[in-house]
């Protein structure tokens, strides 16, 4: 019973977790879902988003002032996301390596960009008094600001998955990622469409970066920290599939929890070894459509 | 006007790889006309990514104001000194190969600079093959001068056992005896908690569990709800670099920096620098301090701020004074020396002794001849409730002589190449 009680805590910590990990996770999904590129620049974007969040934060920002940031700094991000996508139209229909070396550069770029604006030094992003400290359940305390976060998490996957399965531009998204001929046929704007979906990833990288910057705090480089369990999480839930990179997430997030409890220094290690079992048994992830490999 | 053009656009390329071409046979050209005496280049092992990049590049400062004084007075041995630097990336095997590449291509007659100390460890190793003098400044792993010594080594940062000795009696005295390890999972953390487990041991504490934590963990929730479950008096932490601002964060988050009582083995200075007070709770050892009320501090720091005026670590910390250190003694050395000859420069770091005024410490400081590192003065802080200006962070609760910190297993553990073993090398 001791052992349950003293579980449950951490269940449930890994399941936070691993909604942020998904939130992590969602533009980098989209963008190679949908153009099928893998844009390295993601925790470069990431980066930059907590970063260009730091221009509408005081030393004690107001709820509003946050409010603020958290949307203008996503749509300044993203409005740099349509430059990138403007260098990358060089590369559609090429070997998908020249696509993966402009954003690999596009990624250094950036983190040079942002040690030139605002060094190389460490910096928090300060947060409205109302989403600070702790709360007391039962035992344990937990920072109000992980609520916080996870309910973001939520409400994006959420807004994500209405905007792609409900709405007519979703369906145009997701006509394009399946057959881009036909849908230029149709007389879309392919190219005006993945400018769009370019935008819209590289966003939620920027949302996700300022979620989890007074967490995880914010350098140059902290892209790192975020692009490597993205790229892994995508593979694991399947690429392509929205269900399966919010599942891969948490997942993920719940295996680094409970080995971060009973096995610490396997914790990091963790995500790796689930990647290698189910890529073993299942190589096109656990949500990922078959393919021509399978037969 | 389009060939016209594509010429120019020819002309440019053209003179561009001459250039390129060219430059190195008219340096080497410049040097033969001008009889100088070829420049000393000491090659900077330091970091400037990864766990450790901010570190690494106030140690650099240290190093680089050393060499300047140096060289605004003539140099060493009437030759110029050339720094030449790479980012060893936090990474040994990043460490083993620009250490490599220095030392036979570059012609480093020294290596300065590690953080981390599987960095530092990589670094000496192919160091001593070479022959080639290797000062670690900032790696505080107690293996760095005991069982991974080396003769051409010469650690100049407290380590993990020298700061121990600082705190742990105490901690035990004022906060309890149930004690959890939080410890970074490589060479240091190990080493650290390793020291920190057998002092409190032995002085009547009981380590209830010993938490590893990944290098490179940026979410400490699963440690955090852990402690809280285990319930401990004190937490002893031996976590660095940017791991450590993540972690610092996340305790004030959930407020358990009031929980617990916490020590923290070791502060480096560009780890705390900027954060608020909140964040830099408990006790924790260093080897330097800008406020410390000693001779020659005040212009010491003044002259950081008038050579680096748009850094921003606005004061320098433990990091930047061990770069420095290091770098001053070993040019010293080699003046005392009278030859870049490295078994010569050895000898005279091994007698190395350094007054307490001219380190800007309380007490004398020396180099331990049996494990090359040296022997200082360590002191005990805590957060500055009552700072006197912005930076002023830190409080020194207790300054210790080298005597009582002493790490005494070291001298049994380091078995150093002789002398005979040891390739001869001068550049």
């Amino acid at each position: 019973m001791d052992f349950v009680v003293n579980l449950l805590p951490h269940v449930v910590n890994g399941l936070s977790l691993g909604l942020l990990f998904a939130l992590i996770a969602l533009g980098f999904m989209l963008i190679v879902g949908v153009m099928e590129v893998i844009n390295l620049a993601h925790g470069s974007l990431f980066a930059l988003g907590a970063y260009v969040a730091l221009i509408f934060l005081g030393a004690q920002p107001t709820l509003a002032a946050y409010a603020l940031a958290l949307v203008a700094a996503p749509l300044l991000v993203g409005a740099f996301g349509m430059l990138l996508e403007l260098c990358m139209r060089r590369t559609y229909g090429r070997d998908p390596l020249y696509g993966l070396l402009l954003t690999f550069g596009a990624a250094l770029v950036i983190e040079e960009l942002i040690r030139v604006i605002w060094g190389s030094r460490e910096r928090s992003l300060p947060l409205p008094q109302a989403i600070q400290g702790a709360t007391l359940i039962g035992d344990l305390i937990y920072a109000k600001y992980r609520f916080f976060a996870c309910a973001v998490a939520a409400v994006l996957i959420a807004l994500l998955w209405l905007f792609i399965e409900k709405t007519k531009v979703g369906a145009i998204i997701k006509a394009g990622a399946h057959d881009s001929e036909m849908v230029r046929a149709l007389g879309y704007n392919l190219a005006r469409l993945r400018l769009g979906v370019f935008a819209l990833g590289t966003a939620l990288a920027a949302v996700a970066g300022i979620v989890m910057a007074p967490i995880w705090g914010i350098r140059p480089h902290v892209g790192v920290d975020a692009v490597v369990p993205a790229f892994l999480i995508i593979v694991l839930g399947g690429v392509g599939s929205f269900w399966g990179a919010v599942a891969a997430g948490l997942l993920v997030g719940l295996v680094v929890g409970l080995t971060g409890a009973y096995a610490s220094e396997w914790s990091l290690l963790s995500m790796y070894l689930l990647f290698i079992v189910v890529v073993t048994f299942r190589a096109r992830g656990l949500f990922g459509r078959k393919s021509a490999l399978d037969t | 006007m389009k060939s016209q053009k594509r010429r120019t656009l020819m002309q440019a390329i053209a003179a561009g790889a001459g250039a390129t071409f060219f430059g190195p046979w008219k340096v080497h050209h410049a040097w033969a006309q001008s009889a100088q005496k070829k420049p000393l280049v000491i090659g900077l092992t330091m970091d400037a990514s990864g766990q450790y990049g901010a570190s690494g590049g106030e140690e650099r400062l240290g190093a680089m104001m050393a060499i300047k004084e140096f060289n605004e007075k003539g140099g060493v041995l009437g030759r110029t000194i050339e720094a030449l630097h790479m980012d060893t990336e936090t990474t040994p095997a990043t460490g083993s190969r620009v250490a490599e590449r220095l030392i036979t291509r570059n012609e480093a007659a020294f290596l300065i600079g590690a953080l981390h100390s599987g960095v530092a460890n990589a670094i000496s190793q192919v160091a001593q093959k070479y022959g080639c003098i290797f000062l670690n400044t900032n790696s505080s792993s107690p293996t760095e001068a005991g069982v991974n010594c080396h003769r051409t080594k010469f650690v100049w940062d407290g380590n993990g056992t020298n700061f121990a000795h600082a705190i742990v009696k105490n901690a035990i005295k004022v906060n309890g005896k149930n004690w959890v390890l939080l410890t970074n999972d490589y060479v240091w953390g190990h080493n650290t908690s390793k020291a920190t487990r057998t002092l409190a041991e032995a002085n009547g504490a009981k380590i209830v569990e010993e938490l590893m934590v990944p290098q490179n963990t940026r979410d400490f929730s699963p440690f955090l709800i852990k402690l809280q479950q285990l319930k401990p008096q004190v937490v002893a932490a031996a976590v660095g670099g940017d791991d450590l601002k993540a972690m610092r964060r996340q305790v004030v988050q959930l407020k358990l920096d009031r929980s617990f009582a916490w020590i923290n083995n070791q502060q480096d200075w560009p780890d705390v620098y900027g954060l608020g007070p909140e964040e830099i709770f408990g006790v924790f050892g260093t080897n330097w301090y800008y406020r410390l009320d000693l001779p020659g501090v005040k212009e010491f720091v003044e002259k950081y701020q008038k050579a680096y005026p748009g850094v921003q670590i606005k004061v320098p910390g433990n990091v930047y004074y061990n770069g420095y250190m290091a770098t001053r003694e070993l040019l010293r050395a080699v003046e005392r020396a009278g030859s870049t000859n490295n078994i010569k420069v050895i000898k005279e770091l091994e007698n190395c002794k350094v007054s307490a005024r001219d380190r800007m410490q309380h007490f004398d400081a020396y180099m331990n001849p049996a494990t090359h590192q040296i022997q200082q003065t360590i002191y005990m802080a805590t957060y500055n409730d009552k700072p006197a200006e912005k930076d002023d962070i830190f409080k020194i609760l207790a300054s210790l002589p080298p005597q009582d910190v002493e790490d005494r297993d070291a001298p049994g553990a380091c078995k150093l190449e002789t002398y005979e073993a040891t390739p001869t090398y001068e550049v």
